[in-house]
């Protein structure tokens, strides 16, 4: 046993000559949040379906728990696809015992923890409801607790947020945290960055098929300078104020905004309160997980976009 | 238990409970019924048809009185020769002098089908008949015959011959090949009716997504195996559903049957012959690797279906692919028949070995061959091609559908993501 759950190293897939996942790695701590970030179509149910073993790699290797491969292991692992699907004709209770069953937790057994999970989570009222006369928020929570049900070492859920309303989700992180607790550990997809902001022990940035980013979360945001939100009490003189500061800063309102590096927040500061224009509002910020984002995913399209023009400039030369 | 058999069995369990608990399982049971009435209607008209026709043939001979006698007591004679619906139609004797005398005349006269006609002296006669091929014609012709040459040799006492029956000495050739025949056939329908299912069963899952699930939780072979032992079950209860009502069935109307109805006592006994006809290898046995056959058989065909069915992208798909495999079939069953009225032949041997007629054509072979060792060695050989065509067909099911390699696939939309 080692400490890594997950360790998938050089992942590579092709759909005909579409390269759908470029050499992604992932490695996760074990009893870690993990979250796999990523716009949509960037690859990440596709790396997370080698991971598991699902679909087999063009290259790369995928091992669980400690070195095993994924097909040995299949008991100790939950999974929530991000297509959705469960037997509309069989009930709650026997949905969630017959996904147990599949992993290898007893009928009886698995019938008893649906309802209590059930319960839990306010479904108590459709424990023995068809599927298809649920909601699909409802039947999304029922797959959910159908993925966790025989107490898994490994959670995997794509995308788990997607469809369910606020209380939901907050159920849901409090289900991911519970899990944790219990010793489990958990990698989930999202493209939803409030979530992985909030949950996530460290994430990894997928874009354009590639990994981009891999660290914790704070380590992302550092990607960027920090925020500055300044409001001089005096009004007055806007070039004066202005020229206390980096170049580039805006005016909304009364407050200035601009970004600084880590080491110019103390020069910034003996500024501002030698200027004399005095200080009514000031924040210093990371940037959310959000920003850094969008800011990564950003860098990576216009490299792209680059390429793409060099590439015409080739041709057009040629 | 190991695992692997605890997941076909769970796949197993849901695919059958899903299909028995539904409303349409009631109908698809008792779809058999209305074949029996369809049947039962349609060979009621076709026996009244028959019967309203019957009696009213007939074969005529023009004959002088001096002839009545003696042409009558020939017909006695030779018609006792013949049985059921071989007999010659009822002979009417004529006497010469009463009109019309043209035998043409006479067989087209109103209210009979009347199939030969003779005149003239009986040495040399003449025969009108209806049809050149038919036998009516010969049998007036061997008539006068019989009828010249008691005249010549004088009256002879008739042979008194004792018959003894053959029944319990061991059974005919041509009883254990239409055994055998019977056997090829009955498991072909029960194949044919139930194991083109499996042609669709996996697009359910496709359709409802849930195949990801069973992919991530299970081995996918395990998957098949189970939906295929999943059918497998429901065939089993429906032909022990059909078995119970027969026997049921049986049971009522042996205990109807009084001293009245005893005149069915002939009919009865010839059915003990038949089931006296033993196969070689006896009842018990070939009852029993019958069943076995059905199943391997049922197994080896739905393995096959699901592996295409499981390419297929949509229903329309499905449909488009029932044909060729009910010609499949038919094609098994047409080689297996052939192979069952050819016992020991090379085609026989063929049908025997090649693994999807195989089951057909064993079960054929157990009925006319005692070799009991051999069936031992087709099952396996049959389980194995099983295990061979599921292996194949969940290679291709992970190379093409579930990597999303061509387009026309239900994986293909996740294509980059």
């Amino acid at each position: 046993m080692n400490d890594f759950s997950v360790e998938a190293s050089g992942l590579t897939k092709y759909f005909g000559d579409f390269k759908a996942v470029d050499h992604v790695s992932l490695a996760v701590p074990t009893g870690s949040i993990y979250g796999v970030l990523g716009p949509n179509g960037a690859g990440k149910t596709t790396s997370l379906r080698m991971t598991l073993g699902i679909i087999d790699p063009d290259e790369g290797t995928s091992r669980l728990l400690g070195g095993l491969k994924p097909q040995s292991v299949r008991g100790r692992i939950g999974y929530l696809p991000e297509e959705r699907g469960l037997y509309p004709g069989m009930k709650a209770r026997e949905a969630i015992a017959f996904m147990g069953a599949l992993r290898g937790l007893d009928w009886s057994e698995g019938r008893r923890r649906a309802a209590t999970f059930m319960s839990e989570l306010g479904l108590e009222r459709v424990i023995d409801e068809k599927i298809r006369k649920m909601s699909k928020g409802m039947a999304q929570m029922i797959q959910l607790i159908g993925s966790i049900v025989h107490a898994p070492d490994l959670i995997v859920l794509d995308e788990p947020f997607s469809g369910l309303d606020p209380v939901n989700q907050e159920r849901l992180e409090m289900l991911v945290r519970r899990e944790q607790a219990r010793g489990a550990t958990i990698l989930f997809s999202t493209h939803v960055m409030a979530h992985a902001e909030r949950l996530c022990d460290r994430i990894a940035i997928i874009a354009r098929s590639a990994r981009r980013f891999e660290g914790t979360v704070d380590e992302a945001r550092a990607l960027l300078p920090m925020q500055v939100r300044y409001t001089p009490r005096e009004q007055g003189d806007r070039a004066a104020v202005a020229a206390n500061l980096p170049a580039g800063a805006e005016r909304r309102d009364d407050a200035w905004h601009f970004a600084i590096e880590d080491s110019d927040v103390e020069p910034l500061l003996a500024r501002i309160t030698a200027s004399g224009h005095g200080v009514s509002g000031l924040s210093i910020s990371r940037p959310a997980l959000h920003d850094a984002f969008v800011h990564i995913v950003r860098q990576v399209d216009a490299d792209f976009a680059a390429d793409a023009t060099e590439d015409a400039i080739e041709e057009a030369s040629a | 238990m190991t695992p692997f058999l605890r997941n076909i069995l769970v796949v197993a369990r849901r695919d059958f409970l899903a299909i028995v608990a539904t409303p349409s399982f009631l109908l698809f049971l008792l779809a058999p019924l209305f074949m029996v009435a369809m049947g039962l209607a349609g060979g009621m008209g076709a026996s009244q048809l028959a019967d309203s026709a019957r009696g009213a043939g007939r074969i005529v001979v023009i004959a002088d009185a001096a002839d009545v006698e003696a042409l009558r007591a020939a017909d006695r004679r030779l018609r006792d020769t013949f049985r059921g619906s071989e007999a010659p139609p009822q002979l009417e004797v004529r006497l010469v002098g009463a009109a019309p005398a043209d035998p043409r005349i006479v067989a087209r006269e109103k209210g009979a089908d009347t199939y030969a006609v003779m005149s003239g002296p009986l040495a040399a006669p003449r025969i009108v008949e209806r049809n050149a091929d038919g036998s009516s014609g010969r049998y007036l012709a061997l008539l006068a015959g019989e009828v010249l040459r008691d005249r010549a040799a004088g009256r002879v006492a008739p042979a008194a011959p004792r018959f003894e029956s053959l029944q319990n000495g061991g059974a005919s050739i041509a009883a254990q090949q239409s055994i055998g025949f019977g056997a090829v056939f009955v498991i072909f329908l029960l194949t044919l009716l139930l194991a083109g299912q499996t042609v669709s069963s996996l697009a359910e899952e496709k359709g409802n997504k849930v195949i990801e699930i069973l992919a991530a939780a299970v081995p996918l072979e395990s998957v098949f195996l189970g939906k295929l032992l999943g059918f497998l079950g429901v065939a089993v209860l429906f032909i022990a559903f059909w078995l119970a009502m027969a026997f049921g069935g049986g049971l009522i109307a042996a205990t109807q049957i009084d001293a009245a109805s005893l005149a069915a006592a002939g009919k009865a006994g010839k059915a003990a012959g038949a089931l006296a006809s033993m196969p070689a290898t006896g009842w018990p046995f070939f009852l029993g690797v019958g069943f076995a056959y059905f199943i391997t058989s049922f197994l080896l065909l739905g393995a096959v279906f699901l592996g295409i069915g499981a390419q297929a992208g949509t229903v329309r798909e499905i449909q488009m692919l029932s044909l060729p495999i009910t010609i499949f079939q038919v094609g098994m069953f047409s080689l297996s028949a052939a192979a069952a009225s050819a016992p020991g032949s090379g085609l026989a041997r063929f049908a025997q070995i090649f693994p999807f007629s195989s089951p057909l054509a064993m079960a054929a072979r157990a009925a006319t061959d005692g070799d009991k060792a051999v069936h031992l060695l087709a099952l396996g050989w049959q389980a194995l091609w099983v295990a061979l065509v599921i292996w194949l067909a969940v290679r291709l099911f992970r190379a093409g559908v579930l990597s999303g390699g061509g387009n026309w696939k239900f994986w293909a939309r996740s294509k980059g993501r």
